[in-house]
């Protein structure tokens, strides 16, 4: 038995320094940028590699944040991260609302044709964006819609394939029992996914909430293609900015301002990611 | 079985209505669109002039398209293994009940999150031959680290280590799969006396088999489209296109030599790819794949 | 669940919800709204430039605002503007004003997608006659004008005075043909016993931003002016036989690796140039800024560069950011009275001078190069009127052939093919492509 235990200790032991390890790579590049994002511009890709700054400019997440105000007239990252949370809000909220509907239906009502409608839903997702690309472009301008940011929301509240089908997969697991015996008693449908498969899929609902928050956050092709003034841009495509082209890129700044993009989606990773792989354990992708 | 009664059928359309109204606006009107773009000549400003197969003839004879369709096909053969593994090898690591879990999901999430314009930059910092960070560190292990961005054959590795380090969506399904493995099954080989490496073999890797499956399509579809980093990190495609990939050149010719209709093209043939390779996943994966309940 | 007797909770969440994204609905709405319309006229101008290029124009934009009260310019910055424009026009929604790349003119022409501008510069008596010749041909494509002139750039040799003296050579005399040239970089070089570079006097790949331009140097062209890619000439084959020389000398694989570390530090403190690692090198009139930004001790000249033929001296790359008004834009009345005041030459002389740079009118006025801050601005100045300028070729194919030229240079200092070769190839590959565009040119009627 004492063997025993110090073979388990031994593992345990053997697997926190691997993640230890492992760690250190995964977070090295990570480090990098924030210790570049603390450093005056002259230590900035130096030869040998400076490693620690020689002082920690605290003060260049400030310049960061506001940076282009004088050029401008207006502070960029500011204005960004309001226009990117904006964003972000209606993505989420018509990627929760329609996908749940959609799923429902997909998942608990049965309809002709509903199981090729399902199939024809899996196979978009194989379609490859460039393809899209340029008759989407000619759609929204056919509706007048470039340069606001309906090109990048509204599609979200028609359904997207990859939400649909990791609803679908949870709504089908709860009992069929619960949701027949509200029929019999008369419900209509929508109030039976109202007021019993919603309450019952709350981990779910904010799976994809989350992967539509993040891919929405970090979204740079989009906003890229329907954006056009300078001020309604996103923060992903607003980092560009601090790239200037003929008179020398202020890399620290570059980096100060893509951590303070990042850190508030770590942040919000860090204190869901229990309830996120949750949420994608009972949506369980078993097809 | 009941028949489908009426009023379920109505509620089941309407439910649905918004998916199919989605799906006829922003997939097949695109669709059927690009399908015809593909047979004209279109630079966007002026109206599209019909050219029959004329660009996909042209693209068969085009020698860059070829070297293109090459290097992505190597790259995604190298990376889609490597990514899977990295992520599968992650989950297992992160699925032992060890303390500090939150913080160690979040570590190797993290990559995943940094936007890829700054993580193109750090990257050529950390690899440069000359005046990387990663050689100097590698030098004192007694490795001569290659030149990782300039030589053709290792930029290629480089950007498939750099796709190694960025798997955190696929393995947070894989853990997922991993936390939905019945503990029954593994306390039962347990009990006949399997070691780690035969539960994993034997029980852990078949109870999450589709969500393999699941990660290998998303996986084909993912690397065949790879884009921002190289177009970023390596312009061109240098050295001498060894790193220029299907996707970059069909955006060039869209964006750049205002080619539309042959960038339709590009795009239709990648989409008859993914298609040929999903299918052929599916058909090879039912012997092995096992399906749950 | 439903049996619950009593308040329903559940049934407030949504409607509750509802609101809420409704009411970011209509802030996100806000957001890209138009301004209200007031008594003037509003020109949307869009340009590329970024920090304190963008700062010199909007000085210039602030003053043409003020100079007048019915036209109000509202600059704003675009990046990759090439393709923003493009889609912008093609969306029915182009602003009044472009700040386009002088390389790009042609593929816009060809396409419409700018309008000419001969008529209302004759006019306005803007002329020709002021501008220097290299310039203002950029805007030209088949006879008619679509752009005028807005930030200039020649390019010239760019050296380290430092380096010159450390290795006994003097800082005053530069290398004058490509013979000195080569000599005198193999006397910068320092390496190591194994071949390892630490440093270089001179690489044709550095920066790499003119490809193209070393068959011009050599008297060769890359296309002749009307249907064949001329690209595998003689003068050309010798010219990448010149750039293969190096490769040659240095082993290709030392330059490679020494050089692929330089890629992405060009606006950076690691510029091999300032670090001292590049003793000369072909740079633009913006390199001033560079090195006062990063490097501001570096004792470094520009000189004209070296000469690749006693007949073809002083050659240079013309370099030219442009102005120009999309096809569709709905102001273009007011849009050319903004460029009619930029083209004055307060105008111009305000906006270059912001960006440290010449200015494309043959007249300055008194105190522009007395006070430019760029020390070498007198030669930048004569280089825009040398023998040997070379400026991107009129190929509405242009984007895609420079690409091609960029993978030919790789492939020749990496040695993976002969300069003949490889200039064999682009131009087999680049021949069918133009003979097409050609073609597809004149069934639309257009020459």
């Amino acid at each position: 038995m004492q063997s025993q235990q110090k073979l388990i200790l031994a593992r345990k032991v053997l697997i926190q320094i691997t993640l230890i390890g492992l760690s250190i790579v995964f977070l090295f590049p990570f480090a990098w940028l924030i210790l570049t994002a603390l450093k005056p511009i002259k230590e900035t890709m130096t030869v040998p590699i400076k490693w620690i700054p020689s002082k920690f400019m605290w003060g260049n997440f400030y310049d960061a944040a506001v940076y282009g105000h004088d050029s401008l007239g207006y502070y960029p990252f500011v204005v960004y991260a309001r226009n990117t949370i904006v964003l972000c809000t209606l993505i989420v909220a018509g990627t929760v609302a329609s996908n749940s509907v959609v799923a429902y239906s997909f998942a608990r009502l049965r309809w002709p044709g509903r199981d090729l409608a399902f199939g024809i839903t899996l196979a978009t997702m194989m379609v490859p964006f460039p393809v899209l690309m340029v008759p989407t472009f000619a759609l929204f301008r056919h509706l007048e819609w470039i340069g606001t940011y309906r090109p990048l929301w509204v599609p979200s509240w028609f359904g997207s394939a990859f939400s649909i089908f990791l609803l679908r997969q949870f709504f089908r697991t709860i009992p069929f029992e619960l949701t027949e015996a509200a029929k019999l008693d008369g419900a209509s449908e929508w109030r039976i996914f109202r007021t019993i498969v919603l309450p019952l899929s709350k981990a779910a609902l904010a799976v994809v909430a989350l992967f539509s928050f993040m891919a929405a956050w970090n979204d740079f092709l989009g906003p890229l293609i329907y954006l056009l003034d300078q001020k309604n841009f996103t923060l992903s495509l607003g980092l560009q900015f601090y790239q200037s082209q003929n008179g020398g890129t202020s890399w620290n700044l570059l980096m100060a301002a893509s951590a303070m993009v990042i850190a508030p989606v770590i942040v919000l990773f860090f204190f869901t990611q229990r309830l996120f792989i949750q949420g994608i354990a009972i949506t369980g992708l078993k097809g | 079985m009941k028949s489908i009664s009426k009023k379920e059928g109505l509620a089941g359309l309407i439910f649905a209505s918004p998916w199919a109204l989605g799906f006829l606006i922003f997939m097949g009107y695109p669709l059927v669109a690009s399908m015809y773009f593909s047979l004209c000549d279109y630079s966007v400003l002026k109206p599209p002039i019909f050219v029959g197969l004329d660009n996909y003839i042209s693209l068969f004879k085009d020698d860059l398209f070829w070297t293109a369709l090459k290097n992505t096909m190597l790259y995604a053969v190298l990376s889609l293994p490597a990514g899977m593994m990295t992520a599968v090898i992650l989950a297992m690591l992160l699925n032992t009940k060890s303390k500090g879990m939150a913080a160690y999901r979040t570590f190797f999430f993290i990559p995943s999150l940094v936007p890829q314009v700054s993580l193109a930059i750090l990257w050529r910092w950390l690899l440069d031959g000359e005046h990387g960070i990663l050689n100097p560190i590698l030098l004192k292990v007694g490795i001569h680290g290659p030149n990782w961005l300039g030589d053709p054959g290792w930029a290629k590795i480089s950007l498939v280590i750099m796709g190694m380090w960025g798997v955190g969506n696929a393995m947070l399904i894989y853990l997922a799969g991993l936390q939905d493995v019945p503990t029954q099954l593994i306390e039962a080989a347990d009990l006949d006396g399997a070691n780690s490496w035969q539960k994993t073999l034997n029980v852990t890797l078949p109870m999450i088999s589709p969500v393999i499956l699941f990660n290998l399509i998303m996986g084909i579809i993912g690397t065949l489209q790879v884009f921002t980093v190289p177009y970023i990190m390596f312009p061109n495609g240098t050295p001498a296109h060894a790193t220029y990939f299907y996707t970059e050149y069909l955006y060039d010719n869209a964006f750049r030599y205002h080619k539309m209709g042959y960038a339709s093209a590009m795009g239709w043939i990648m989409f008859v790819m993914i298609l040929i390779l999903t299918i052929f996943s599916l058909k090879m994966s039912e012997k092995h794949v096992h399906y749950q309940g | 669940m439903p049996q619950t007797p009593g308040v329903d909770r559940n049934a407030f969440t949504i409607p509750v919800l509802a609101i809420a994204v409704f009411g970011v609905l209509f802030e996100s709405e806000q957001l890209t709204k138009a301004p209200p319309p007031d008594k003037k006229v509003h020109v949307q101008y869009w340009e590329k430039w970024t920090d304190f290029e963008f700062d010199a124009m909007k000085k210039v934009v602030d003053a043409f605002n003020k100079s007048q009260d019915k036209i109000q310019v509202d600059i704003l910055s675009i990046s990759s503007i090439e393709d923003k424009t493009l889609m912008a026009i093609s969306g029915g929604i182009p602003p009044d004003v472009v700040g386009l790349y002088g390389e790009n003119v042609t593929q816009y022409a060809d396409n419409h997608a700018v309008i000419t501008l001969d008529d209302m510069c004759r006019e306005a008596g803007i002329t020709k006659e002021d501008y220097i010749p290299a310039f203002w041909n950029v805007g030209v494509v088949r006879n008619k004008l679509y752009a005028l002139p807005s930030t200039p750039a020649t390019t010239a040799m760019h050296y380290n005075r430092e380096l010159f003296r450390e290795v006994g050579l003097d800082p005053d005399k530069p290398p004058k043909t490509f013979d000195e040239l080569f000599t005198m970089a193999e006397k910068l070089t320092k390496r190591e016993p194994n071949g390892h570079l630490v440093r270089t006097g001179f690489m044709p790949s550095e920066p790499g931003w003119w490809n193209w331009a070393w068959g011009p140097f050599f008297g060769g062209t890359l296309w002749d002016g009307k249907d064949k890619i001329t690209f595998n000439s003689p003068e050309n084959v010798e010219a990448y036989d010149w750039v293969q020389s190096f490769s040659k000398k240095y082993g290709a694989s030392a330059m490679q690796s020494f050089q692929a570390g330089f890629n992405g530090t060009f606006s950076s403190p690691q510029n091999p140039f300032m670090t001292s690692q590049n003793a000369m090198e072909i740079q633009g009139v913006w390199m001033y800024n560079f090195v006062h930004k990063f490097s501001p001790k570096l004792d470094w000249s520009a000189a004209p560069f070296p000469a690749a033929k006693p007949n073809l001296p002083d050659p240079t790359v013309i370099d030219l950011d442009v102005l120009c008004i999309p096809t569709g834009a709905k102001h273009v009345k007011e849009a050319f009275e903004f460029l009619k005041f930029v083209e004055t030459q307060k105008g111009l002389e305000m906006l270059c001078l912001g960006q440290k740079k010449l200015t494309p009118l043959k007249k300055v006025s008194d105190g522009f190069i007395e006070h430019h801050p760029n020390p070498f601005i007198k030669l930048f100045i004569r280089m825009a009127y040398s023998k040997t300028t070379c400026a991107a070729p009129k190929l509405g194919i242009w984007s895609q052939y420079k690409d091609e030229i960029t993978n030919a240079t790789s492939e020749i200092t990496l040695m993976t093919k002969t300069p003949k070769q490889a200039l064999d190839d682009v131009t087999n590959r680049m021949q069918p492509m133009l003979d097409k565009y050609l073609a597809r040119l004149k069934a639309r009627g257009e020459e």
